[in-house]
């Protein structure tokens, strides 16, 4: 199988190539050739109005809820719902049932994406069963294949739990990912407390619990000497403890999520639960900063906090909804919208990955094909029939939004859409 | 827009979506409505064709009352609906319960929910008027309503009035239809209660917060004091209801001791010897049982008006 992709302007800051316009012949699932015009016969020809290919997408927070809620997605839904968005490789939190805590089900996900053109890399459990007291079996895990380790959506509480968790982990290098979230304050919390939270008479959630925990778990990092990732960030203060930190040499990173780069609380008037999310939408004044800042790499990159859930979990009271969006189909048209370019939605859609796992693909001749194809150009229709996911809950039903994904190329496996 | 004597809203979610015209309209509408209440029969036939489910997922039993007694003086036909006796336990789902109920051709839904937005979800899903008795911590637009009828009979036109509202603000529904209400009719408030019990930024509101309800008292013509919720409170938000009552506890000495006559207000059920003592609520400056009698009224006006905005819009679709 070969691949020609004709005129397509190159987004890897690692690569010599970067931003040229470049054609790039792809033989058995590598890179073989790249010139400014290249003559040679291939399988299949690639060209599109305004096409860029960067190094595969990578995300660093899904949930694929499987096993244990696949009529919310299972990992064939999930895979697709990746492909469609242009990703080639998913890191997927383990808040499943069972949890992913123990090797048999890190390698329940490893063999179910074997040749399926996008990479999964289960999020190994710090705590036994996501309870926040023992820790999880993390090197059994690590030889199996986990590559970073969160409780996921549950933010870990205990100081003395994380502090030797950060400790565990660094014989085997690896990054804890954290949401951060002081429970005692947020508890009962449904929105972002502010001037609309009071409008609305819902209990607030004070952008101190985020504060506050970050602030703690990066003392607990430096003393540890350790890594840790705060994904779900959702304001100023935040971005700014944690360029502060690692000003200092913490090594410490951050990612948001794509929601909170394009909504704020005030989407939240009619009490609609497609918008109910955690962390929640700030204001407006933070959503400006976190594109600012993303575009200005204070924050890593983005990571999905694609959370599917079925109409049932959503079409209730705001108060008894569940949180969380899908996203990881959405991630071009919502960074469009956000006000970025191709080349800082490129950089943002793989950053969280390269950080946290320190790999990172590169477009050299000779390195394996790991490639995102897209363009700013053309719109699109979200539905029920072009949604991937087996949940639909996401604000842009019904939208037509910005931008294309062509397809993805991970080895021999190509998704050309 | 208000047009004359039409009102603006299909649903009455709450006072926010109320322009100050329809406040007025209510109102006005309400003192008809209160001198029919006062001759020996008190009913009207104007409902006479509408059906009206009164949906009770939280408990009530004045709010309850006085909507039945509205609509039985309207001449409605009424459903009484119940949490307790319902298929809720069976774990239907709000619109699933409201559909059957409405499949069994219903005109309004008055709904009490222990979930803020509760009945803003539902005039998503169905056709229904709705009217909000209560939801969660966010409105009582009803109980806003008669508290400004009450104060205007006390004390005439509302603008530039000083009104404090007293205690728990933070869990109180009432409280914030009260600040809606009273800043669209022009009046100041003052919202004053233990930090605890006041949100952070209830200021964005247009309010302003006192600690000290000796010196809220010397400032306002008339207080609403509000009930201390214990029941929703599963933090310790104030140590003991001895010490609430020794810090903002309302008594008739401290009434009597002010250089003005002020107005107080509760909107019950009153927890004597906490937020009021018995000889201050029963005090002359008290209307607390003419607000009583007022929210018949108030609610007459508001299902007259809802119904009649109902009509007038299926009668220009016809």
């Amino acid at each position: 199988m070969t691949i020609l992709i004709k005129q397509a302007t190159l987004l890897s800051p690692n690569s010599k190539h970067h931003r040229k316009k470049r054609d790039l012949y792809i033989k058995n699932g590598r890179i073989e050739k790249i010139g400014a015009s290249l003559r040679v016969k291939a399988t299949k020809t690639i060209e599109a109005k305004g096409l860029c290919v960067s190094n595969g997408w990578k995300d660093i927070f899904a949930d694929f809820c499987d096993p244990g809620f696949e009529h919310k997605e299972d990992i064939q839904s999930g895979i697709a719902t990746a492909k469609a968005g242009g990703y080639t490789g998913v890191c997927i939190i383990p808040n499943t049932e069972p949890t992913i805590s123990s090797k048999s089900q890190v390698d329940y996900i490893i063999k179910q994406c074997a040749q399926s053109g996008v990479d999964l890399i289960p999020i190994g459990a710090v705590s036994k069963n996501i309870e926040g007291q023992q820790l999880a079996e993390m090197y059994d895990m690590s030889h199996t294949g986990a590559k970073v380790f969160s409780d996921g959506k549950k933010s870990i509480q205990s100081a003395g739990l994380l502090l030797k968790a950060l400790q565990y982990l660094k014989t085997i290098d690896a990054t804890l990912i954290q949401i951060p979230d002081t429970t005692s304050i947020s508890a009962n919390g449904q929105m972002n407390e502010g001037e609309q939270s009071t409008a609305l008479g819902m209990t607030g959630i004070p952008a101190i619990a985020e504060h506050l925990q970050i602030q703690r778990d990066i003392t607990l990092c430096e003393y540890a000497e350790s890594k840790i990732h705060f994904t779900g960030i959702s304001t100023k203060k935040s971005v700014e403890i944690i360029n502060a930190a690692k000003k200092r040499g913490v090594n410490v990173s951050c990612s948001v999520s794509p929601y909170h780069l394009i909504y704020t609380d005030k989407n939240l008037a009619s009490y609609d639960a497609n918008f109910k999310i955690f962390p929640p939408l700030r204001s407006e004044q933070e959503k400006k900063y976190l594109v600012k800042a993303l575009k200005e790499g204070k924050i890593d990159g983005i990571a999905s906090h694609h959370t599917p859930q079925d109409i049932d979990a959503k079409k209730v009271e705001f108060a008894y909804a569940k949180e969380g969006l899908i996203s990881l189909q959405y991630i071009l048209p919502i960074l469009i919208e956000a006000g970025l370019n191709a080349e800082e939605i490129a950089i943002a859609a793989q950053g969280a990955y390269k950080i946290v796992t320190g790999t990172s693909a590169t477009i050299e001749e000779g390195a394996k094909a790991d490639l995102t194809l897209f363009s700013l150009t053309g719109t699109s229709e979200v539905s029920k029939e072009t949604n991937h996911s087996k949940s639909y809950n996401t604000p842009l039903q019904g939208a037509t939004v910005k931008g294309q994904i062509i397809g993805t190329i991970l080895g021999n496996q190509n998704n050309i859409l | 827009m208000n047009k004359g004597n039409v009102i603006s809203v299909d649903n009455l979610l709450g006072i926010k979506d109320l322009t100050a015209a329809d406040i007025n309209l209510i109102l006005d509408t309400a003192v008809g409505f209160k001198d029919i209440l006062q001759r020996p029969i008190k009913k009207v036939p104007t409902l006479r064709d509408t059906t009206i489910v009164n949906l009770f997922y939280e408990n009530s039993t004045r709010t309850k009352i006085s909507f039945e007694l509205a609509e039985k003086r309207l001449g409605a036909d009424i459903v009484n609906f119940a949490a307790s006796s319902s298929s809720l336990k069976k774990g239907e789902t709000l619109i699933d319960t409201v559909q059957n109920i409405l499949s069994m051709k219903v005109d309004m839904v008055v709904m009490r929910h222990s979930a803020s937005g509760a009945p803003h979800f539902l005039s998503n899903h169905i056709d229904a008027a709705i009217v909000n008795a209560g939801d969660g911590t966010n409105e009582h637009p009803t109980q806003a309503l008669l508290d400004s009828f009450s104060m205007r009979e006390a004390q005439g036109n509302l603008k530039g009035k000083k009104v404090a509202i007293i205690g728990d603000i933070s869990h109180s529904r009432v409280a914030l239809s009260n600040i809606f209400c009273l800043k669209k009719l022009g009046a100041k408030v003052v919202v004053c209660g233990p930090p605890t019990l006041i949100p952070k930024h209830i200021q964005s509101l247009g309010v302003d917060v006192s600690y000290n309800v000796q010196e809220t008292l010397e400032w306002c013509d008339i207080a609403n004091v509000l009930r201390i919720q214990l029941e929703r409170q599963d933090m310790p938000l104030f140590s003991s209801l001895r010490e609430y009552a020794l810090q903002f506890g309302i008594d008739k000495k401290m009434l009597d001791g002010l250089k003005k006559e002020i107005t107080l207000m509760h909107p019950g059920p009153i927890n004597r010897g906490v937020e009021l003592s018995s000889d201050a609520a029963d005090s002359a400056h008290s209307i607390i049982l003419d607000q009583v009698q007022n929210g018949v009224a108030v609610r007459m006006a508001v299902l007259f008006l809802l119904a009649q905005k109902n009509k007038s819009l299926a009668d220009s679709l016809a």
